[in-house]
């Protein structure tokens, strides 16, 4: 599969020829001090490019805020409250400053810090988010390995079907058929005015929809992949016939030989669409009315709201950057040739 | 009417047993009609360039190959016979009355799963013991390979032991049941030559402790010499000499197809005079697709005739104990 | 000593006959026939698209796809003159389909070809030199795609402004980054092969090597990746015409079909489903497509 190489190629390969040194401490902690350090410069290139994109924007903010009618002097005042007069590298050093201390700003509109906006609309995206992602694995870990027992079988065809418009559905299209289906003509749903409410019941229920247009997607990559690579386990892996000429059933085979093995790829491919993940929400959360961040988004960009839109828009690529590292992170933790290292006698 | 091979108290009866099947369209005989026996505590060699059906033969036997694969014949092992089984049938016998070692140790082990778990996985497959017992047992089978410290390894992962130690575990793995019969195939040809002779008297040592009947397949002519007990040569999918190994390698020993001669004579020989060209087989072995009428190594032998392309000779005992599928073979001796 | 064999003279096995062949013609038809559909309906389904997007408006006159009269406002669908119907201002819905389409179509070959263009050069370049060229140019991939796709392309599109031609700027912004990654990752692999290593040693100029030798090699990869991020820009630039940022009304798109369509969801779904499900046959037939060129040339 191209992607799955595209994957293994995409990681680091100068890391992995690091491991077979000896040196103190243990190779594993050498590639996590690797990896953060390359992190580094990614960090600081990302809010860079985010500070340098929003501040593109023609014309003036001041007086975007103050509008048209606003006289020179207010702009002016305004301009020197908001800190616009100095020159560009300060700016950015100001803000780069003030992000490091985890302060995101003030937002124009309301005059609220955006850290505190971004905090109030914080808690819905995760629950969505987290609702999707685990879903989409779940299912994708079962479809894959079910199909996998019996390639080209009804049971594969079909999810192979599935997963395919799956993957070609665009999310907000994909979330107004259901919508329609699941809400207005079978009722199961509500698609406005929805809040998490105060209970868990509410909660799932209102986040259902939204979850399940951004999870279809998700899942039919995850089940292709992880299906794609047991089926390659499984044909060309020698150690899958020393486990067959054990008399090893099949079923056990499959999942504790073949998966396992294949579940490390799937860990790296949901790092990798980490960010696509999140981007999703920015388009499902208005169509469902959810207050997340995404809502937000959309909010700050239909009003100019440029501190807001650089701070949501740097904790997203952030936010994707960390998970990237927390993947690698836990794929040197679980594969255990790179934790043990090679310790030949 | 075909007579059946019944040799008495032979542990693995082979007969007349072919393999066959699709390759992009076409139809490749990869076991062409072999017939065998081995007893318990005898060592059986099969000898062959790849491609000879050497490894699929065996394969066969264990019901190791990929769906689609057409299997005929026969194949009795302590005369429960094995071709025609269904898979979970077959599985109880797999790892537990024969057992199987593969080539490439550094692939036939599961790299992320420890290697005492994979002894026990072979051993609570077909026992029913506890965890504290399989353990047990699989340092025993540690040890009994050879293993140094190993309480140690029996906890560590395959890529943290060497080349010759992995072998070792496969071994292990297979002895786990004590099976009567132990196929090894081309267990020795991805170690170094000092390892290799070290597996090598491993196997013997545990096959006389185990009364086991060993078969052991191989490309190395020399191997065959040094270990084996009876000697069955292939050749694309057909058994073109079988004899005891003394017959064939001994003080007088008379081989007598032509390929054998041929593969004997490519081993180099200290004997031989300086500079000497090394006689190696020429051309290449056929394709599997569409094999020649007549014997299939007339094409490559340079004591071809007119009746070898015409008609495939059949195997046939033209000695006793030694039977050879040629018209005409070398006559005693006759080193190059 | 020797093994028990009979004990007879002469032992002679006469040839059996040949196992029942496992060939069957019929079957290999079958196959053959399967694979050949699989790539010619998806092609077939996109040529039809873009035929009826591209030349059917000049054999046939179709109505104006952004004014309407009110007198047609809200047909449904097979009505005379307006078989899928008309939008709340009268526009024919059919017609939006077309011209959407075209812009659609435009849009994203031209974002995919400055994507390969540019991102080509820049994969090349770090796939083949390696080292720091390729750990800069790395960095600079890692920044861009850091960014959730949708995300980047917005706050471009937000910063230029709506417009055709702005949305295409910011969708090379996910473009070039992508196709320089699998350039990246593709030259990798092919830098490996003894044939390079030959060039080299016979004292090749590198350029010449990486148009000469790498790039043939690397094309069906690319071809199959780009299949795929048709799929994925086509989504994207519907993205932002769906939330108002694209293209502006009363210019047509998919995108802001299906938005309008949001409001009268319950009343007259067919705004919503029909432009959403011209989209997942197009999309469909583009990923299906591009897993049967990645199934005949063996690209993995």
């Amino acid at each position: 599969m191209a992607l799955v190489q595209q994957i293994q190629l995409q990681r680091d390969p100068g890391a992995r020829s690091q491991i077979a040194r000896r040196v103190t401490g243990s190779p594993a902690l050498q590639l996590v001090g690797r990896r953060l350090l390359t992190a580094i410069p990614v960090l600081l290139g990302v809010t860079f490019l985010t500070f340098v994109v929003m501040n593109l924007i023609p014309g003036n903010p001041a007086q975007l805020i103050l509008g048209i009618n606003a006289s020179p002097q207010a702009i002016a005042k305004l301009d020197a409250q908001l800190g616009l007069d100095h020159p560009f590298w300060d700016r950015y050093w100001i803000w780069l400053d003030g992000l490091l201390h985890g302060n995101l700003g003030i937002a124009y509109s309301n005059q609220q810090s955006v850290n505190s906006i971004i905090a109030q609309y914080l808690p819905t995206t995760c629950w969505l988010l987290l609702y999707a992602l685990v879903g989409a694995l779940v299912l994708g870990i079962i479809v894959a390995v079910l199909a996998a027992r019996r390639p080209n079988g009804i049971f594969d065809r079909i999810s192979l079907a599935v997963s395919m418009i799956g993957l070609s559905f665009a999310p907000y299209a994909l979330a107004l058929c259901v919508g329609w289906l699941f809400a207005v003509k079978l009722g199961w749903f509500h698609i406005i005015d929805n809040s998490l409410g105060n209970n868990p019941i509410t909660a799932i229920k209102n986040l259902t929809l939204p979850a399940v247009s951004i999870g279809f997607g998700l899942f039919s990559v995850y089940s292709r992949l992880l299906r794609a690579d047991i089926i390659e386990q499984m044909e060309r892996e020698d150690y899958i016939v020393t486990a067959k000429a054990k008399g090893v059933a099949p079923w056990r085979v499959l999942v504790v030989h073949a998966t396992k093995n294949s579940l490390f790829t799937l860990i790296t491919l949901v790092a990798l669409n980490l960010g696509t993940l999140i981007g999703a929400v920015a388009i499902i959360e208005p169509i469902f009315s959810l207050p997340g961040i995404g809502a937000e988004l959309i909010n700050a960009i239909n009003i100019n709201d440029l501190p807001l839109i650089e701070g949501i828009v740097v904790v997203f690529a952030l936010v994707t950057v960390a998970g990237n590292l927390i993947a690698d992170l836990l794929y040197t933790v679980l594969d255990p040739r790179i934790r043990y290292g090679r310790s030949a006698s | 009417m075909s007579p059946t091979i019944h040799a008495e108290g032979a542990l693995l009866e082979v007969e007349d047993l072919r393999v066959a099947f699709a390759v992009g369209g076409r139809e490749v005989r990869a076991v062409d009609g072999i017939s065998y026996a081995v007893e318990p505590g005898r060592t059986l060699a099969i000898i062959g360039e790849s491609g000879s059906g050497k490894t699929v033969g065996c394969r066969a036997i264990m019901g190791l190959l990929p769906t689609g694969t057409q299997v005929s014949g026969s194949a009795r092992l302590r005369g429960t016979e094995l071709i025609g089984l269904s898979d979970a049938q077959l599985r109880k016998h797999r790892g537990s009355d024969m057992a199987m070692v593969f080539q490439d140790p550094a692939r036939s082990l599961n790299p992320t799963m420890k290697v005492g778990k994979q002894i026990t996985e072979a051993i609570q497959t077909h026992r029913k013991v506890g965890k504290t017992e399989a353990r047990e047992q699989a340092i025993e089978l540690l040890r009994l390979v050879r293993i140094p410290a190993p309480e140690r390894r029996f906890h560590e992962y395959p890529h943290q032991l060497s080349g010759g130690m992995r072998q070792r575990v496969v071994i292990a793995i297979a002895l786990a049941c004590q099976p009567k019969l132990l196929i090894a195939d081309e267990a020795t040809t991805a170690l170094d030559v000092t390892t290799q002779a070290q597996i090598m008297e491993l196997l013997l040592e545990l096959q006389h402790d185990m009364d086991m009947a060993l078969i052991f397949i191989s490309h190395d002519l020399g191997l065959a010499a040094s270990y084996a007990d009876e000697v069955v040569v292939m050749y694309a999918g057909k058994i073109v000499e079988q004899a005891p190994a003394k017959q064939l390698f001994g003080a007088g020993g008379t081989v007598k197809m032509r390929y054998t001669r041929a593969l004997l004579d490519a081993i180099p020989h200290l004997e031989r005079p300086a500079h000497t060209e090394l006689p190696v087989v020429t051309g290449r072995p056929p394709d599997p697709t569409s094999l020649p009428v007549g014997c299939s190594f007339a094409p490559r032998c340079p004591s071809a005739a007119d009746d070898c392309t015409a008609k495939a000779p059949v195997l046939t005992e033209h000695a006793p104990g030694h039977r050879w599928a040629c018209w005409h073979p070398c006559e005693n001796g006759g080193a190059a | 000593m020797a093994a028990q064999l009979p004990d007879m003279t002469t032992t002679v096995l006469p040839p059996q006959p040949s196992l029942p062949s496992l060939v069957s013609s019929r079957r290999l038809r079958s196959q053959k026939i399967a694979r050949a559909l699989r790539l010619w309906v998806p092609a077939g389904i996109l040529i039809a698209l873009l035929f009826i997007c591209f030349v059917w408006p000049y054999i046939y006159t179709i109505p104006p796809g952004d004014t309407g009269s009110i007198l047609d406002s809200s047909l449904p669908p097979f009505s005379p003159g307006h078989w899928l119907g008309t939008d709340a201002n009268g526009v024919d819905i059919f017609a939006m389909l077309v011209y959407g389409g075209q812009v659609s179509f435009e849009i994203a070959l031209a974002v995919t070809a400055i994507g390969i263009v540019v991102g080509g050069v820049l994969g090349l370049t770090a796939g083949y030199f390696g080292s720091w060229a390729d750990s800069f140019l790395s960095r600079i991939f890692d920044v861009l795609i850091a960014f959730p796709a949708l995300v980047l392309v917005l706050a471009v599109a937000e910063v230029l402004g709506p417009s055709e031609m702005h949305l295409i700027w910011a969708l090379t912004a996910f473009s070039i980054p992508a196709q320089a990654r699998v350039f990246r990752g593709a030259t990798m692999v092919v830098r490996q092969s003894p044939f390079i290593a030959a060039a080299r040693l016979s004292g090749t100029g590198n350029w010449k090597i990486i148009f000469r030798h790498v790039l043939p090699n690397v094309i069906p990869g690319i071809i199959t990746f780009s299949l795929l991020g048709i799929g994925i820009i086509v989504i994207l630039e519907g993205a932002v015409d769906f939330l108002g940022l694209g293209i502006q009304i009363p210019q047509p798109s998919w995108g802001a079909m299906i938005a309008k369509g949001q409001n009268v969801l319950t009343a007259t779904p067919q705004y919503v489903l029909i432009p959403s499900i011209v989209l997942l046959i197009f999309v469909m037939a583009l990923n299906l497509l591009g897993d049967a060129l990645r199934e005949r040339w063996g690209v993995r």
